[in-house]
């Protein structure tokens, strides 16, 4: 909106050509940065009282530890607040003719509003486990999953054509090769769904899923920038990609609104993100890492999720399910470490320092190619 | 071309369509047909045939068809009968999954309804009353569809005998115009129902004894109490095979007892009844008992004039049937239920449970035992033959079981029947009036039930208060020890689960024997850790079954050893509970402190922690605190934590001087922790608010009565 109107004021006299610092997307992103920062810091209060007092509380599940009892009645779905943050942020400062952030955009809502209902059918029901089914959570995420992979290696590509369904991986410079838009399309979809609910297991401790995230967006708004740029792309053999730097003002908008969450989130908290904001995270994640061609730096830059997912899949499906015995002591990662005898703080401290060394070799990525 | 054709088949089928629901149409005024089905039991055969005598009384000229399945009851009975009987295709409802048995039952159903249609266009019947089972679905699917398709006008009655509808029978209920019931409770199934009781062929009579005793085919010595013992038309393995085995038992007292044995028409490839009990004679009596047999035990596949022997019987041995119950009332004698476990909504406990509660019934439980790697129902012949001299013994007893039988039954169902499938209000009394009742609890809501009590309770704990009924405790214990025996772990583990819970001590040999089982798990499970075929939370709760149990046998103390060798870590943390649980027995016997101090250098945390804690319970002497004071560089506080416990307790109990050097030894341990329990202050002041407020308005209640209401509600505004 401001960007469009800067724009539209910058060739009409020399005293406003002020406004021309808009088509840096440095200054767009810090902006949009502090916008959705200052967002959650006026709204986070009225919010919170609202969701209090309709009664919007979590509702926990029994998972056998101690100290999650003393959570029952925290306001949940504050999710709704980081998707709000980063949507007035990029009203504000947002390219909207831009594909790139369109997708990214796309995906938030998308799983935020999945989240959402998924979120109010427990509270409904009064109960932790009984939100949206399984299947049924699955088979939205998929329809945006399918929907995104089609838009990918479709007409429409964000990328175009040519790199569209051309695979890379970190620490090589150049493409793996081209699989095709089945198969890479088949890809897409697969991360997406996992990716999503990667963060949406992780966030079980005050802050946990939400630090982790702002790396990772961080780190990946780093790569949209580089990428979008002509020069720095071809310094360090990237392939050019137009217009992903608006990424960037996505990712540092995202960014903004997280830390301001993690303001109210940390422990011990006062608001919960709720399957709103972990999937809608998630969405996030998978929809920037495919569009930045970084799917298979997930796995490091992302470890923590992966590792909570897989940690918590591998004990309930190969353990519990049918083997008949655990594999960990508890699942997911997070509860094996809490059972293991260490606080809910220490916990979510090492694991935000674990992923951030992850973020910083992902980041080193860059130039290890 | 082809259109031509098609046109032509089009036109032809439209012809035939027409044709079929114009004939349809001529039976309404001449004699009424009536289309009967049901089958593959008696105790769906019988009430068919007794509808039908009841609707011949009322319209001699009625034209009868039986549809049945091949080889099944029907075709013995039905023929006796002299009723006309034709076969359709149709196999027993195996539950709607992914498997062949699915596919087979489709097909099956599909090819039986294609016969159906044939049968029903063809003879254009009235009525179709059917009864059930799985051999009247084509049956009723055909006909439901002809009225669909405007062919057919016939009206379809299904007469339900269970107290709880199978499957098939809730399905077609909701398509059938009416569902004629024998309990009252089933109305809850079906919206479109009225209660009719159970029709009995007009052949079950009460025969003065003397007059039966002529009309038998084979000779009865007098003075002799009958014992008629029988598993329904099919006949039951479990009662065939228990009167078998109770035969040398009953015998010493051949001269004041006959028994007269129904063995069943069954003779598949899996169960052939006559051969198998003959077998089980030769088997099992000596030549000379076998010579005593003649005049104290007479068996016959099947008695088609089974009210005969009801009559003579003093005491009848049975499966808890609706049919068999209903006649048996008829008669009136006192009976002893042996029902059959695990069928739809337990229907026959159900049955048997209605029966004992009127006060003519004992029941028996059949137990599940493993018998050449398949899993059998068997009934102890000893303890039958127990309780059927104890019965007969009872004189008084026997006499008020026969009266309060007489009542057990709903009299006129057939006159019921009659004026409903004529629709003219001859009798209507039946309808209406839904009585609830308690269910019996699935597994799944009996293991939360007893496990909350369990939690709540401790070892008071007592699983009949929480059940309330020790009958339907037998039947929970005796479904529990079913489930031991089933091919999924899932079900073998909740069975463990729930004989801990019931208490049920008598399978404690089974259950260490599973503990100790290492028969090994399939390869792939292997390679993503699995170990034994009795997987690791079947083994932990087993070990967790014997606490809850809390019975300690000498075979108990030479398992427990292996569970705490046990390569899964929660099998080995159960253990050393167990031990700590059972510490008076094993206190200051040196191997078993050795065997805890052993776990205590396990290496996974949990069972390091539970060790040291059973070592405080069991340790005498220096040995063990040394072992626990030795944790106080333990990487997990819970484990420094456990020590310390260990080590107090073992003061507490006496053992452990409270000496400077204990003292000394025990501050080396290493006091932080990663691990504290936050405390907010907001809720605790909220917590006593609400406590106090709860403890104020018992006074202000008590108040409120003297003072006057009034009063209160003033000082409240």
């Amino acid at each position: 909106m401001i960007y469009e109107l800067c724009r539209f004021l910058v060739p009409y006299s020399v005293s406003l050509s002020f406004f021309r610092l808009v088509n840096y997307i440095t200054f767009r992103a810090i902006m949009s940065a502090l916008t959705a920062v200052i967002f959650i810091f006026i709204f986070s209060r009225p919010f919170i009282l609202f969701v209090h007092r309709h009664c919007l509380l979590d509702q926990v599940r029994e998972t056998g530890v101690a100290s999650v009892f003393d959570k029952k009645g925290t306001p949940t779905m504050g999710g709704v607040l980081i998707i709000g943050a980063v949507l007035i942020s990029m009203v504000i400062w947002g390219d909207w003719r831009n594909p790139f952030l369109l997708c990214a955009m796309a995906g938030m809502i998308w799983f935020g509003l999945l989240g959402l209902w998924d979120d109010l059918s427990k509270v409904r029901q009064k109960s932790g486990d009984k939100g949206l089914s399984e299947r049924a959570k699955l088979l939205l995420q998929g329809f945006f999953s399918l929907l995104f992979a089609w838009v990918c290696v479709g007409h429409f590509a964000p990328l175009g054509s040519a790199l569209a369904t051309k695979v890379y991986v970190p620490f090589y410079k150049f493409p793996l090769g081209d699989i095709g838009p089945l198969l890479y399309g088949s890809f897409i979809f697969l991360f997406v769904v996992f990716v999503s609910n990667a963060v949406n297991i992780t966030d079980g401790l005050d802050g946990l899923a939400i630090t982790p995230s702002i790396f990772v967006v961080a780190v990946l708004g780093v790569f949209a920038y580089v990428e979008g740029n002509r020069i720095y792309s071809a310094y360090l053999h990237f392939a050019f990609l137009r217009g992903a730097g608006e990424l960037m003002i996505f990712g540092a908008a995202f960014v903004g609104a997280g830390l301001g969450f993690l303001w109210y989130n940390a422990y011990p908290a006062q608001i919960f993100m709720g399957d709103t904001g972990s999937l809608a995270i998630g969405g996030t994640m998978a929809v920037m890492c495919v569009l930045l061609k970084q799917e298979f730096l997930f796995p490091l830059l992302g470890g923590l999720f992966i590792a909570e997912a897989l940690s918590s899949q591998i004990q309930d499906k190969i353990g519990v399910k049918w083997i008949g015995r655990r594999i960990f002591f508890r699942a997911p990662l997070h509860h094996n470490l809490q059972h293991k005898g260490i606080a809910e703080t220490k916990v979510v401290i090492r694991l935000w320092i674990v992923s951030g060394i992850l973020a910083l070799i992902s980041l080193a990525t860059l130039k290890l190619r | 071309m082809l259109l031509l054709t098609l046109l032509i088949v089009l036109l032809l089928v439209c012809a035939t369509v027409l044709a079929v629901a114009w004939r349809w149409k001529r039976p309404d005024a001449a004699q009424p047909r009536v289309v009967l089905s049901g089958g593959g039991t008696g105790g769906h055969v019988n009430p068919a045939l007794a509808i039908a005598e009841g609707l011949k009384a009322r319209e001699p000229q009625t034209r009868f068809l039986y549809i049945g399945v091949k080889n099944k009851a029907e075709s013995v009975i039905v023929n006796k009968a002299g009723y006309e009987l034709r076969y359709v295709c149709s196999e027993g409802y195996p539950g709607i999954n992914l498997s062949l048995g699915t596919v087979r039952f489709v097909l099956k159903l599909s090819l039986g309804i294609a016969q159906s249609i044939i049968i029903l266009t063809r003879f254009a019947p009235k009525w179709i009353v059917a009864t059930g089972g799985y051999v009247s679905a084509p049956v009723i699917m055909a006909a439901v569809l002809l009225k669909k398709l405007k062919i057919a006008r016939v009206e379809v009655f299904l007469h339900e005998q269970n107290s709880i509808p199978g499957q098939l029978n809730t399905l077609m209920g909701k398509w059938v115009d009416k569902v004629l019931l024998t309990f009252p409770q089933t109305l809850t199934f079906f919206p479109n129902a009225a209660v009719v009781g159970y029709p009995i062929r007009h052949s079950i009579v009460p025969l003065h004894p003397e007059e039966a005793r002529e009309r038998l085919s084979f000779p009865i010595p007098e003075g002799r109490q009958i014992v008629f013992a029988f598993g329904g038309s099919q006949g039951a393995r479990t009662i065939n095979r228990a009167i078998v085995d109770a035969l040398p038992f009953l015998l010493p007292h051949r001269d004041r007892l006959f028994i007269i044995h129904g063995s069943g028409l069954a003779c598949s490839s899996g169960y052939n009844a006559a051969d198998d009990t003959e077998g089980r004679i030769a088997k099992l009596l000596t030549p000379e008992q076998r010579g005593e047999l003649g005049d104290f035990y007479y068996r016959q596949d099947y008695f088609h004039n089974i009210a005969e022997i009801y009559s003579i019987s003093s005491l009848i041995v049975c499966r808890s049937g609706a049919g068999s119950l209903n006649e048996i009332s008829r008669i009136g004698k006192p009976v002893l239920l042996v029902p059959k476990a695990n069928l739809p909504g337990d229907h026959q406990v159900m049955n048997a449970r209605a029966m004992r509660n009127a006060g003519a019934a004992q029941i028996l439980f059949e137990d599940t035992v493993m018998e050449n790697g398949g899993l059998l129902e068997h009934l102890d012949g000893q303890v039958l033959a127990e309780k059927i001299l104890a019965l007969l013994e009872d004189r008084p007893r026997m006499q008020e079981m026969a009266e309060k039988s007489r009542g057990f039954l709903k009299r006129e169902a057939i006159e019921r029947i009659v004026s409903e499938i004529y629709d003219d209000q001859r009798f209507t009394d039946g309808n209406g009036r839904v009585v609830p009742f308690r269910e019996l609890l699935g597994n799944g809501r009996l293991l939360q039930m007893l496990s909350e009590a369990y939690a709540h309770l401790g070892t008071s704990f007592d699983p009949a208060s929480v059940v309330e009924d020790l009958d339907d405790l037998a039947y929970y214990r005796h479904r529990a020890a079913g489930l031991l025996s089933h091919k999924s772990w899932q079900d073998r583990n909740l069975g463990v689960k729930l004989i801990g819970f019931t208490r049920y001590r008598e399978k404690i040999p089974t259950l260490l024997q599973m503990l100790a089982d290492r028969t090994p798990a399939g390869v792939l499970r292997r390679i993503c850790g699995g170990d034994f075929e009795q997987v690791g939370f079947i083994r932990r709760n087993i070990v967790n079954a014997l606490i809850v149990m809390d019975c300690y046998t000498p075979e108990v103390r030479k398992h427990l050893p292996v569970a705490m060798e046990d390569p899964y870590f929660e099998v080995r943390a159960r253990a050393c509970r167990a031990v700590a649980h059972f510490g008076d027995f094993f206190a200051g016997k040196d191997e078993w402190v050795d065997r805890l101090m052993e776990r205590l250098g396990d290496g996974c945390f949990e069972v390091e922690i539970e060790a040291a804690k059973a070592l405080g319970e069991i340790g005498t002497d220096w040995k063990a605190a040394k072992a626990l004071l030795s944790m106080n560089e333990s990487r997990y506080w819970q484990a420094r934590n456990a020590a310390l416990l260990g080590i107090k307790r073992m003061m507490e109990r006496g053992v452990l001087d409270p000496s400077n050097e204990l003292i000394a030894a025990v501050s080396s341990f290493i006091l932080t922790s990663t691990d504290f329990r936050p405390h907010f202050q907001i809720k605790e002041t909220y917590g006593a608010l609400r406590k106090c407020s709860e403890s104020l308005q018992g006074v202000s209640l008590r108040r409120q009565t003297a003072v006057g209401s009034n009063q209160v509600a003033r000082k409240l505004k």
